[in-house]
């Protein structure tokens, strides 16, 4: 039986070709909740720098939520974790009740114009991007391959790829660079 | 007393399919002419909202299942790759069967130039189009999709669902407060948040058993399959399920479920953990018929879970069934079930003239999106049908839902680490001649015995032809086969206890004791246990021994009229004419029709006269 995603592949190249079709303009920047423009990779150059790419209505980046406060709260030495919005629909308030509501106590970020997301090179909720202390994308997608398809999960886990990205990155080291994509919700690139 | 009658049934016992299709009501648009779109301009006003308000939009809008809505283009737009995605797999709409010839009553699956439609909107950048072309929205039942129903029942205490960790499986157990008998007619289940409630179908409990298993009144209890047993020959084969869709209907003509006084329905549900802790709490809204059923159909219940013992690491392990059936029925709705290593169910028909019949395909299990599936039309099965079943299984590393890891050894069982072939079809039996009685019963010593013989330890099959021997009278063997069934449980106490009732009803109440105390052993408030050894002891006329079974059976069901009644039987048997008074007096006031107590009670006034 084929237990991989039909379609993706074929999709792939049209979300690569979306992607391309909004250009970063000059001055962009994330902001964080008050409005204010924020850029994660700045703030602590001691660092390495992780972030999480979420979007509030979907069911998969959600369901992470434990394993992430987990991860954060077990590098947090070492880490610095972000939560980031692409999506132009979250609003601080939809923001702030999310985080409320799966208890985070990290740092978020809306990132409407996507600059982070192209930063990070992801396409997906939930996917991570790991910075090295300079600043440098050592890792970008899934956490781990807790899910297959959509809708089908894996009782746990088998593989680590945010957690073997951290201690690379940490160690000055290219990460193990598998760069397999999540499974989860498209950040989309068509509004 | 009638023996208590044990049901195979598991989780699904008493589920109805009530997946309709009245919420959908926009058309499908029209086959696109051309099999590739490419070239022409596709808009979400004229060729993808049609498709997502009939296919999507039942979840997919404010209060149900999905995670987000699909009413407006600015939905649409905002998750047109997700869209694309994950219709091109087919994971949505989700639907497992493949195409066959018996439609299902609430298929829900995309063409394949819907499909094509989806990708060209999407990678011609997901145009609007003209106003002009949009579809009126779909429109929707709000609240109780049948109206307001005649009873309402809430869980009494919520589930918390914790944040994080595999499936739950919980079942809410409803205590239903009628006085009097009624007929159900239709239920809608409301699974209590409907973004994190898998399935969720409906047990019927008419024994009071489940209510032992909870921890506190109203409390619940974990399981994923869960068995029931119920008191006479009433398989109750309503099909009353709930999934993520799930419109409520009603029962076909001539059919409804009795609920009497002290039933229980329980909902058991599987949940998947959200990421936060979610508070749960189900409710279900009944619909009554003043019509009792005429037709009553029945779940024929196919298995052959000792075949599984599936080695680990093994790819394409294959379980078979193949079960002829006795009389002619027809098919009503299926329910296929594996857990997480079943990989391609099959069930197909043979018919008497050589004809094979697809019942059901599923050529990728899921078991997060199992269901009941109901035909469109109900499928005729003549008497020599062979219903074959055809299950594989993958315990290897490749299946990633595969609950071990690495790979071990699975065996049948109720667990969700354990296996599963199961295979229930609702029938309802046709062209029988009433006098040859009841075709259910027929269907269910035929499987039975077919079930001996593929596995003579199977206790529930032993057990459930005795019962059906004993039904036809059949006293002899019915007690041969209890007594099979105790051999292979000799601490079940409901064997033991119908064992002893049957040595009573055939007049061996000397032999009966043993069994009888023996299924009282651990069991001090089986109230059965006690009235039937009450009964055998008085039969040899020990009345004190007996009028103390009978006054511990009042202890755990203070308010029957037929203990009431035996025992101011045995007390006037001793002399103790006052007590035995009372004791009749009360019987007639609990059940005014109670003919035991309406006789003994003028034979006592004129004995008492008489002194």
């Amino acid at each position: 039986m084929d237990w991989r995603r039909p379609g993706l592949r074929s999709l792939l190249p049209l979300a690569a070709m979306l992607a391309v079709s909004s250009t970063l303009g000059f001055g962009q920047s994330a902001l964080d909740l008050d409005g204010h423009a924020t850029n994660p990779l700045t703030a602590d150059s001691s660092k390495v720098t992780v972030l999480v790419f979420l979007r509030s209505d979907c069911p998969v980046s959600s369901r992470y939520a434990p394993a992430i406060k987990k991860i954060a709260n077990q590098y947090a030495v070492s880490a610095r974790f972000w939560l980031v919005y692409p999506d132009k629909s979250e609003t601080p308030q939809t923001i702030h009740k999310y985080l409320a509501d799966y208890g985070y106590n990290l740092p978020a970020l809306r990132d409407p114009e996507h600059v982070l997301v192209k930063q990070g090179r992801v396409q997906i909720t939930p996917e991570v991007a790991v910075f090295d202390s300079k600043g440098r994308l050592v890792y970008d997608g899934r956490i781990d391959d807790w899910y297959v398809t959509l809708g089908q999960a894996r009782p746990a886990p088998t593989t680590h790829e945010l957690e073997d990205a951290i201690h690379a990155a940490a160690a000055g080291k290219p990460a193990p660079k598998s760069e397999v994509r999540g499974v989860g919700c498209y950040i989309s690139d068509l509004e | 007393m009638i023996p208590r009658w044990r049901s195979i049934a598991c989780t699904t016992l008493l589920m109805a399919v009530a997946m309709g299709t009245a919420g959908r009501i926009a058309a499908r648009p029209a086959p696109r002419r051309e099999s590739s779109s490419t070239s022409k301009q596709v808009t979400y006003n004229r060729d993808i909202a049609p498709i997502l308000f009939s296919s999507c939009a039942s979840c997919h809008r404010p209060g149900e299942a999905a995670p987000f809505s699909l009413l407006t283009y600015s939905d649409a737009k905002r998750h047109a790759l997700q869209i694309a995605e994950v219709t091109r797999s087919r994971t949505m709409p989700p639907w497992l069967p493949e195409r066959q010839a018996a439609k299902f009553a609430d298929e829900i699956r995309l063409t394949e130039a819907e499909i094509e439609g989806i990708e060209s909107w999407v990678r011609q950048g997901a145009v609007e189009g003209d106003a002009a072309d949009l579809p009126p929205p779909p429109q929707f039942v709000e609240g109780w999709r049948l109206g307001e129903p005649d009873l309402i029942l809430k869980a009494e205490k919520p589930f918390v669902l914790p944040a994080e960790g595999t499936d739950v499986y919980w079942n809410f157990i409803f205590r239903v407060p009628i006085e009097q008998t009624r007929w159900v007619k239709g239920v809608e289940i409301r699974p209590g948040d409907k973004r994190y409630v898998h399935h969720a179908n409906i047990l019927v409990d008419r024994a009071g058993a489940s209510r032992r298993r909870e921890a506190e009144p109203g409390a619940g209890f974990g399981g994923m399959e869960i068995r029931i047993e119920s008191q006479v020959f009433d398989p109750d084969s309503h099909l009353w399920f709930w999934k993520p869709g799930t419109i409520p209907y009603v029962e076909p003509e001539g059919m409804a479920l009795r609920l009497d006084k002290g039933t229980d329905l329980i909902l058991n549900t599987h949940m998947q953990p959200s990421g936060k802790p979610e508070i749960i709490q189900p409710s279900i809204g009944l619909y009554f018929t003043p019509e009792p059923a005429t037709k009553i159909p029945m779940l024929l219940q196919m298995e052959n879970d000792l075949k599984l013992d599936i080695p680990a690491g093994t790819k394409d392990f294959l379980v078979a069934d193949d079960f002829t059936l006795p009389v002619d029925v027809d098919v009503m709705a299926l329910y296929p079930h594996a857990h997480y290593l079943g990989k391609d169910l099959q069930a197909y028909a043979t018919l008497p003239d050589g004809t094979k019949q697809m019942l059901v395909h599923i050529p990728h299990w899921n078991l997060n999106w199992q269901a009941v599936y109901r035909y469109a039309k109900p499928m005729p099965l003549p008497k020599g049908t062979m219903v074959s079943l055809r299950y594989v299984y993958d315990n290897s590393t490749e299946n990633p839902l595969n609950p071990n890891h690495p790979p071990a050894r699975v065996i049948g069982g109720n667990r969700s680490s354990d296996e599963m072939c199961h295979l229930w079809l609702q029938v309802l039996p046709v062209n029988y001649d009433p006098a040859e009685g009841d075709p259910r019963m027929a269907l269910q010593e035929a499987l039975s015995r077919h079930n001996i013989e593929k596995n003579p330890g199977d206790f529930e099959a032993h057990y459930n032809l005795a019962a059906m021997l004993q039904a036809k009278d059949r006293l002899a063997e019915a007690i041969r086969e209890y007594e099979a069934a105790v051999r292979l449980r000799p601490e079940d106490a409901v064997a033991n206890n119908a064992l002893g009732a049957a040595m009573v009803a055939a007049g061996q109440p000397g032999r009966a004791v043993a069994y009888l105390q023996a299924a009282l052993k651990g069991n001090a408030d089986y109230f059965d246990a006690h009235y039937n050894l009450g009964i055998a002891l008085a039969q040899q006329t020990d009345f004190e021994h007996a009028s103390r079974q009978f006054r511990l059976a009042l202890k755990s069901q203070p308010d029957d009229a037929g203990v009431e009644a035996n025992l101011g039987a045995v007390l006037a048997e001793m002399g103790r004419f006052d007590e035995a008074k009372s004791h009749l007096e009360r019987a007639l006031q609990i059940d005014p029709d109670q003919g035991l107590a309406k006789e003994n009670l003028e034979a006592l006034q004129k004995q008492m006269n008489h002194r």
